[in-house]
């Protein structure tokens, strides 16, 4: 069949909900003893999106202020991760200074630094940012890093042999071949931000999706909970979305292995 | 060589800038202050109770994680239908970052060990998921042409072909998840609890003792490290009898 796989699909989802629904409303729910106020249910939940987006608004200065935070730390994310990660893949002697520091922090989870960055920067937006950019240089680093080191020897040689300067081949043969690799990188870090951000915000701040999220739960207002979390998966996506397009475009020119589409 | 006098280099310097009053030690600590208050804390042994609560719930998640996602894994990636039924929830859930529902999580399960027991869990269990059902998806098309055709019953192919096919992406699914169940017992005793490592260092970092917040990251740290390499030698294990390609090391 044809459409199993939307339908099965489409049929599961609607099941859940169904029953999710179903939990708060009928003479069950005494025997049950679930209350509005734990699991909330699909159409509070609708209607609590409906109203902070567009009744009270009170959504927009959240994601505005999240948002900023996330760009940018993703910003200098990119900004110190890409240079530095090429650098010490193109120059053995800044991999031997940089590896320690590289893979003690990528063995750590970054946002045990957090209460640190806070007594740092305090509670605002660069306490964010930081965490951000602990969370998201990591995969860029050792990605653009990796990208480097797996540069086609041949490629190099034939330069070489031919009289490019360093600069030639960093432009030519380095940067090229090293874009998939950050990409895969930057792809990582796009998830690892995200988590910054939420864990931040929840940890401390004074205003973005995160924090909304903790108000929440700490008012067992269930509903506007689930409209965060759904925010915040939408914005995964989306932001996953953007990058794919990104890549596609910059990797038109590449010829395609394996079987056609 | 480089590397030693590099890391060496940032400890002195750290300790020069901090005992010289450059920047205030309240804030940054010093290499000194960090070993002593790490010593203090284990002879005093006020530690040990943090790191018994934050393993137990470190190794109870993921073992749940693990308990669930590989057998769930291995069924879907092996029943279309079962993959068709639940990819909506995984993809969901995959894409958020899980813990986002820490919130909900404490709701439910309230600040002792469980509601961080949960977010292990979830954290943990869908790279493994997703690696398990990958590593299943991807079993060789000729073995299993061949298996059919000498007529392997569904149970024999599954057991020889499949399932030892399976267990490299295994063992990345639960490396991944292994950082992932970290981070959620990090983030979880930071948010709400009442002891573990986490808890230890929001306590030490909103009373601002940072060389305790440095020992607590140093734990995690070191925690992380162990697992990793356990990870890595029980794959070496599991793996044992693959022929290893490439050059000869």
């Amino acid at each position: 069949m044809k459409h199993e796989r939307a339908l099965l699909g489409a049929a599961s989802v609607a099941v859940f909900l169904t029953l999710w629904e179903g939990l708060t409303r009928g003479w069950w729910t005494e025997h049950l003893r679930v209350s509005q106020i734990f699991v909330s249910s699909p159409s509070a939940i609708a209607v609590a999106f409906y109203r902070m987006f567009f009744v009270t608004g009170e959504i927009w200065n959240d994601l505005r202020v999240s948002s900023l935070e996330y760009a940018v730390g993703f910003f200098l994310a990119v900004v110190v991760g890409i240079p530095l990660g090429l650098a010490a893949g193109w120059y053995p002697r800044l991999h031997y200074v940089v590896e320690p520091f590289l893979s003690a922090l990528s063995a750590t989870p970054q946002v045990a630094f957090l209460p640190l960055l806070i007594a740092w920067v305090g509670i605002g937006l660069w306490s964010k940012v930081t965490v951000i950019v602990l969370l998201a240089v990591l995969p860029i680093t050792i990605s653009a890093q990796a990208a480097v080191k797996t540069v086609d020897a041949g490629l190099l040689k034939v330069a070489r042999s031919f009289g490019s300067s360093e600069w030639q081949i960093f432009r030519d043969i380095i940067v090229p071949s090293a874009v998939p690799f950050l990409l895969a990188g930057l792809r990582l870090a796009v998830g690892r931000a995200m988590i910054g951000v939420v864990v931040g915000e929840l940890y401390a701040a004074t205003a973005g999706v995160g924090f909304m999220i903790h108000l929440a739960g700490s008012s067992f207002q269930t509903d506007k909970v689930f409209v965060g979390v759904i925010v915040i998966a939408a914005s995964g996506l989306v932001l996953i979305e953007v990058l794919r397009r990104i890549e596609r475009r910059v990797e038109a020119w590449r010829p395609r292995v394996g079987a056609a589409a | 060589m480089i590397s030693g006098s590099a890391v060496l280099a940032f400890f002195v310097i750290w300790e020069i800038v901090a005992r010289a009053g450059l920047i205030d030690p309240l804030f940054i600590s010093s290499p000194t202050l960090v070993a002593r208050a790490g010593y203090q804390l284990f002879a005093e042994g006020e530690i040990w109770n943090d790191l018994r609560v934050s393993a137990a719930e470190f190794l109870t998640g993921y073992l749940l994680a693990a308990a669930v996602a590989i057998p769930l894994g291995l069924a879907v990636g092996w029943y279309t239908r079962l993959y068709f039924l639940l990819s909506p929830f995984i993809d969901v859930l995959n894409a958020v970052p899980r813990v986002t529902l820490l919130p909900l999580i404490v709701i439910w399960f309230g600040i002792g060990i469980w509601s961080k027991v949960v977010v292990v869990f979830l954290g943990a269990v869908i790279p493994m998921l997703i690696n398990t059902f990958t590593g299943v998806t991807t079993s060789e098309e000729r073995f299993l042409r061949v298996a059919r055709s000498l007529g392997a019953s569904d149970l024999t192919i599954f057991w020889t072909i499949v399932l030892p096919g399976t267990v490299p992406f295994i063992f990345t699914g639960l490396k991944y998840a292994a950082g992932r169940a970290l981070l959620g017992v990090v983030v979880g005793e930071l948010y709400a609890a009442t002891a573990g490592i986490g808890h230890l260092i929001a306590i030490a970092g909103n009373t601002l003792q940072t060389d305790k917040v440095f020992v607590g990251i140093l734990l995690v740290m070191l925690a992380g490290l162990v697992t990793v390499e356990v990870l890595d030698r029980l794959e070496r294990r599991f793996d044992a009898w693959r022929p290893t390609v490439g050059s000869a090391p």
